[in-house]
Parts: C-alpha cells; sequence; structure tokens
C-alpha cells in the first residue's frame, strides 16, 4: 500500500515537474498558434482596413481545422458577398461569385495583400510553418499584469522559402500571442501585429482585436475584431476543398 | 606677317604630295568624325523617340505618391480638368488617359498576376505604337466592353489565343472586389519583355466599371511637339497644375525620370564611341607628327641659311606653326565639307540595313537609320582634331629653336 502511494504520488509529480522545466521557445509558439486555433475552429470576424483619406470595413465568416487548413468567406459588404478564400498548407485559391471561377493564387501573387488589407497573401499561406521555417531562440521573460511574457527571436531558417528576413514574438504564459514583429533580410523592422484587446471567447483566453500596420505608415493600419468564435466543433470533411469553396455552409 | 604667310603657303606647295596625303589624313578623320557622330546623335534620337513611343510618353502627371506603389486609391480624380489645361499649351502636341491595376488574370488552366492597363484606344494608338505591334487579332475599339489585349508572352504564359476566355480578378478602387471575364481580342508584341510579359489592356471604360474609378485615372501620358519642348513644357505645366484642386496633389514627370535607363544606356555607348574616336584622332596625331618633323629634318639647311641671314628663332618657329595650321585648316574644311555632305546625303535618302527593314517595321520603327547633322556633331569632332594636331606640331617647331646657323647648315 505504502510502495502504490509513493507510485501515485510520483505519477502526480510528472506533469507538475515537467511543466516547472522552462518551456521551449518552438513549444510556447506552437501553442500560441494552437490556442487561436485549436483542432478546428469557427470564427466571425470584423476587418477595418483603414486609410487616412479612407476606411473600409467588412465581415468575415472563417473555419480551421489543424493549422494547415483555413476558408474564409466575406459576408458583407453585399458588392462582396461570397467571395472565398481557401488555404490548405503553403497553397490558396480564392473564388469569385461573379466570374464563379476558383483560382489558385499564383507565386507572383503571394506578396499582394489579402483583400486589400495590411495581411499579405503569405501570412496567411506561411502562417502553418512559423515552427518549422525559422529557428526560435527564448531571450527574455518580462511580467506584464502579473503574467509572464516571453520574448522570442526567431530568424528564418537559411533555406526556408519565407519573405521575412527574422521574426519576433511576444507571447503570454497563457498562450495569448500579444505581439508579432516582421523583419526584413536587412534586419529592419517591417510590419508588427498586436494585440489590442485579450478576451476570454469559446472557452480560451484570446487576443480578440489585432492591427497590423507598416512601421513607415503607422497611419494606414487594420484591425481584426473576433466577433464570435466557437472551438473544436465537428466540422464536414469535405469543408477545405475547392468545391466547399463555392458553395458556403449556411 | 604678309610675308610669312605667302611663305608658310609658299612652303607647304613645295612637297604637294607630302601636304596633299597630310591635308587627306585630316579631313578623312574630320568627315569620319563629323558622320559617326552625326550617326550616334541620330541612332540615339530614333532610340529615344522608339522607346518613348512604345508606352512612356514624353511625359506623365500623376499623383503624388502613386508612382511608388501604384496604390489604386491614389488617383487623378478630375483628369477632365487637367485635360483642359493640356488644351490650351501648344507645347503639348496629344495626351491620353491611363489607369492600372495588378490583377490575376487566369485561364482555363492557368494564372498569372498581370498589370491590367484601361486606355483610351484612339488617344493610345495617335500617341505609342501599341496599335501597330498588334499581331495577332485586333486592337480595342472605342465602346468595346469586356475585350482586352495581352502580350505576347502573357499568353504564351496563360496557353490562350484570340477569342479565348479569361477571367479577370482584382481589387477596386474601392478595395472591393474586381471581377469579370474578359474576351482575347488581340495579342501584341512590342519588343519590350517586361510590357510583353505583364501588361493587359483593357479600354478606360471597362476599366472605370470594373475597378470601380468613378471616372477618375491614374496617369495621364502626354507628348510635345519635339524632346527639347519637354522641359519648358514640365517647367509650365507644374505651375498650371499647382492650382487645380484635386483629391491628391498632381506631379509631372519627365520621360528622362520615369525610364532612368534609357539615358544611361545612351551614355555608356557614347562613351565606348568615345573611346573609339579618341585612339582614331590619336592615330592620325601620330602620322601628323611623322610629316611634320620629315619637314623640319628635311630642311635643317634652308633654316640654317635664314637663321644666318638674321631670321629670329621666334620667327621661324612661328613660319612653322603657319604652316601646319594652314595644312590643319585646309583639311578641316574638307573634312567639315566632305563630312557635311556625306551626312546629308544620307540623312536625305536613309540607310537602309539589308534585312533589318522587317525587323525595324515589325517594332514600329522607321525603316531606315538616318543620321542628324547638328552643329555640335559638325563642329566637335574637327575641334578635336585641330587641338590636338596644333599640339602635335609644337614638337617640331620647338625643336627649330635649338638650330644653330653654322652648324645647321653644314648638315646633310
Amino acid at each position: 500500500m505504502k510502495r502504490m502511494l509513493f507510485l501515485t504520488l510520483c505519477l502526480m509529480l510528472i506533469p507538475s515537474l515537467s511543466f516547472a522545466a522552462e518551456r521551449s521557445a518552438e513549444s510556447i509558439i506552437g501553442d500560441a498558434l494552437d490556442q487561436m486555433r485549436g483542432m478546428t475552429s469557427r470564427s466571425t470576424n470584423t476587418m477595418t482596413i483603414h486609410r487616412p483619406d479612407w476606411e473600409r470595413v467588412m465581415t468575415i465568416e472563417g473555419y480551421t481545422r489543424d493549422r494547415e487548413y483555413s476558408i474564409f468567406w466575406v459576408l458583407s459588404p453585399p458588392r462582396d458577398e461570397g467571395n472565398g478564400t481557401l488555404k490548405r498548407g503553403n497553397e490558396m485559391w480564392t473564388y469569385n461569385p461573379k466570374v464563379n471561377r476558383v483560382i489558385k493564387l499564383p507565386p507572383s501573387m503571394m506578396a499582394q495583400s489579402w483583400m486589400g488589407s495590411d495581411f499579405s497573401n503569405d501570412d496567411l499561406a506561411k502562417s502553418d510553418t512559423i515552427v518549422e521555417d525559422y529557428t526560435h531562440r527564448l531571450t527574455d521573460v518580462t511580467t506584464v499584469d502579473g503574467k509572464k511574457v516571453y520574448i522570442i527571436d526567431s530568424p528564418a531558417k537559411p533555406e526556408a522559402p519565407v519573405i521575412w528576413g527574422r521574426l519576433r514574438f511576444e507571447i503570454r504564459e497563457d498562450n495569448v500571442l500579444l505581439k508579432e514583429e516582421f523583419f526584413d533580410e536587412d534586419g529592419a523592422l517591417v510590419k508588427i501585429m498586436e494585440a489590442l484587446e485579450i478576451k476570454t471567447m469559446g472557452g480560451r483566453v484570446l487576443a480578440s482585436t489585432l492591427k497590423v500596420y507598416k512601421t513607415d505608415a503607422p497611419d494606414e493600419y487594420t484591425l481584426l475584431v473576433v466577433d464570435a468564435v466557437t472551438f473544436d466543433l465537428a466540422l464536414p470533411s469535405n469543408l477545405f476543398t475547392r468545391s466547399a469553396l463555392k458553395n458556403p455552409p449556411r | 606677317m604678309h610675308i610669312e604667310l605667302t611663305m608658310a603657303w609658299r612652303n607647304i606647295w613645295r612637297n604637294p604630295r607630302r601636304s596633299i596625303l597630310t591635308i587627306l589624313a585630316i579631313a578623312f578623320a574630320c568627315l569620319l568624325l563629323v558622320f559617326m557622330l552625326s550617326f550616334q546623335f541620330g541612332s540615339y534620337a530614333d532610340m529615344i523617340r522608339f522607346s518613348l513611343n512604345i508606352h512612356t510618353g514624353h511625359l506623365q502627371i500623376k499623383a503624388e505618391g502613386y508612382q511608388k506603389n501604384r496604390e489604386i486609391r491614389k488617383v487623378i480624380s478630375d483628369p477632365a480638368a487637367v485635360a483642359e489645361r493640356l488644351e490650351d499649351r501648344p507645347d503639348i502636341r496629344d495626351y491620353t488617359f491611363r489607369s492600372n491595376a495588378f490583377s490575376l488574370l487566369s485561364s482555363e488552366k492557368r494564372t498569372y498576376g498581370s498589370m491590367i492597363t484601361g486606355i483610351v484606344p484612339d488617344r493610345e494608338a495617335r500617341l505609342t505604337t501599341i496599335e501597330a505591334v498588334i499581331r495577332k487579332g485586333d486592337y480595342l475599339a472605342t465602346g468595346d466592353t469586356n475585350q482586352v489585349i495581352i502580350g505576347d508572352l502573357l499568353a504564351e504564359n496563360l496557353r490562350v489565343d484570340v477569342g479565348d476566355e479569361l477571367v479577370l480578378l482584382g481589387q477596386a478602387r474601392d478595395g472591393s472586389v474586381a471581377a469579370s471575364m474578359l474576351a482575347v481580342a488581340g495579342i501584341f508584341s512590342s519588343g519590350q519583355e517586361e510590357m510583353d510579359r505583364s501588361v493587359a489592356m483593357i479600354t478606360r471604360d471597362t476599366f472605370d466599371r470594373l475597378y470601380f474609378m468613378r471616372g477618375a485615372v491614374h496617369e495621364i501620358v502626354a507628348v510635345c511637339p519635339s524632346l527639347a519642348d519637354v522641359k519648358p513644357a514640365v517647367t509650365g505645366l507644374k505651375e498650371t497644375l499647382s492650382g487645380l484642386d484635386m483629391r491628391y496633389p498632381l506631379k509631372v514627370w519627365t520621360w528622362q525620370e520615369l525610364i532612368p535607363g534609357l539615358l544611361q544606356g545612351i551614355k555608356i555607348d557614347l562613351i565606348s564611341g568615345v573611346i573609339f574616336y579618341l585612339i582614331m584622332i590619336i592615330v592620325v596625331a601620330f602620322s601628323i607628327l611623322n610629316t611634320f618633323l620629315m619637314a623640319v629634318f628635311e630642311r635643317t639647311r634652308e633654316f640654317g641659311v635664314l637663321l644666318a641671314l638674321g631670321v629670329s628663332h621666334a620667327r621661324l618657329t612661328h613660319l612653322l606653326m603657319l604652316e601646319s595650321s594652314f595644312i590643319c585648316l585646309v583639311g578641316m574644311a574638307a573634312g567639315i565639307a566632305g563630312g557635311a555632305a556625306l551626312t546629308l546625303y544620307f540623312q536625305h535618302t536613309g540607310i537602309h540595313i539589308a534585312g533589318a527593314a522587317e525587323i525595324l517595321r515589325f517594332y514600329g520603327l522607321p525603316e531606315a537609320l538616318r543620321p542628324q547633322l547638328s552643329w555640335l556633331s559638325l563642329l566637335l569632332g574637327p575641334a578635336v582634331v585641330f587641338v590636338v594636331t596644333f599640339l602635335t606640331a609644337l614638337y617640331p617647331a620647338w625643336r627649330v629653336r635649338r638650330f644653330k646657323p653654322v652648324e645647321a647648315m653644314h648638315a646633310t
């Protein structure tokens, strides 16, 4: 009996022991990415593209599975309703109901902006391989509002097919991505994505408002607000296909 | 002074064969320089005209900041007001409107990113060679609604031919999605790879509808009566256009600013030409030096006698310099006259290179190359020849200063 008790105690200790050990930079980033998506997710978002003399607000419905698959449709404005984007791994397709055609984005378009926002097509397409395409190093741990914040420096691997030279993350200990900075190959800071608001939604703590802007034009930015999100729901197996792109689930 | 001139002139003709050969060497160098420079300047003018006629025009008006990132929002909001100002100017021969958007063009099988340009077909044809370089199918017509003309390399990449359908997908001025089916009306080959690889043209009205431009355009392309009018026209336009009330302030670009590579290419070619001319002038200079030196050594006894008779060294040098100046001037006059005649002849008839006419016509170029005589091309080469010859003649004249009368008279 004594022996049993000791064993149980040992077993109980193991998870906490591993938790006590410093987490690897890769796992911190991986967990933060998974936190936003879950195994699967369904969300409605409002994207605001702001320019000094102009602003455009779109609502977007999106579904994701794992890190690899995602599909989005524009719900409003009415002119653009039904326009869709499908991402499978590094490949992207776009659908327009007016011409009723699904078009695969060629490599030359990957650097172009997604839907006119400050996100590029590449930002979406390469998001699931961030952990593999960069080497990650935990450089600092600070404390903000009583919570630990990991600062991770991630230079691109030399052979990785990415456009950025280096990334820098600030991730809170509860897996919330607070800030991501994008540096070009010369090491200059080009683009910043930061969390403006953090909420508990769909049972998870996440950045509900993200702001993306380029450092050379801080008065031009894109706001992405999560209006509603459900995690780990059952999704039809054929959702992330080109034919699904033409027929959004209603 | 008078007697020296007479003596110098007579001395030249004491050995007519040698003098004529020297004169011919100088004349030939001058003739060649006049013709080659005229030819080079003429071909540069053709090159500039050709390059600008493809697409660029002489000057372009755009919204401030458009040139850098080509953002679709940065428009000329009231092109009609600008056009009105252009109409009033005698230094603007013609102009046209253009709009651009980087978009996807997709055929059945393939998709490429492409620069979609909205043009005014009849105006565009007056300004550029685009109508002439349509290889297959037809040029756009005013009133076309879903026709597109594309570059031959783009057509090849997309695997499409005249009559095939393309899907266009891009982003409109208001940020919404621009999408349409287009029919390939024609395929062009301008000779400029970048344009043939990426540009697709639709009418301005179609562009306006698809990209929600609400009457705005991105560029106003203009040409002046001649290249020399560009600079004053740009200065004048900057002033006139600054008074217009536009959503974005306007900026005027000259062709030099739009395609800086063109002038750089010309400069490189000119420098290699100059090196060749310098080598030629040096060769001529040595042959002249030889002639002059021979003339001096041959006449050593004669100079001895003159010195003994009391002619000063300075006067003797003077005499020799006069002789070489005469030879040089006669050669130059002959060379300039001959060069001008030759250049004017070819300027009139043009130089037809066998077999090249077809290629030239293919790209909307004039079929004959024409040299262009100008004061610069006429006088620049001979002026350099004169300076070099004069410097060359100094050496034998300087040698004479060391002659002693008795020794010189005894020379064999």
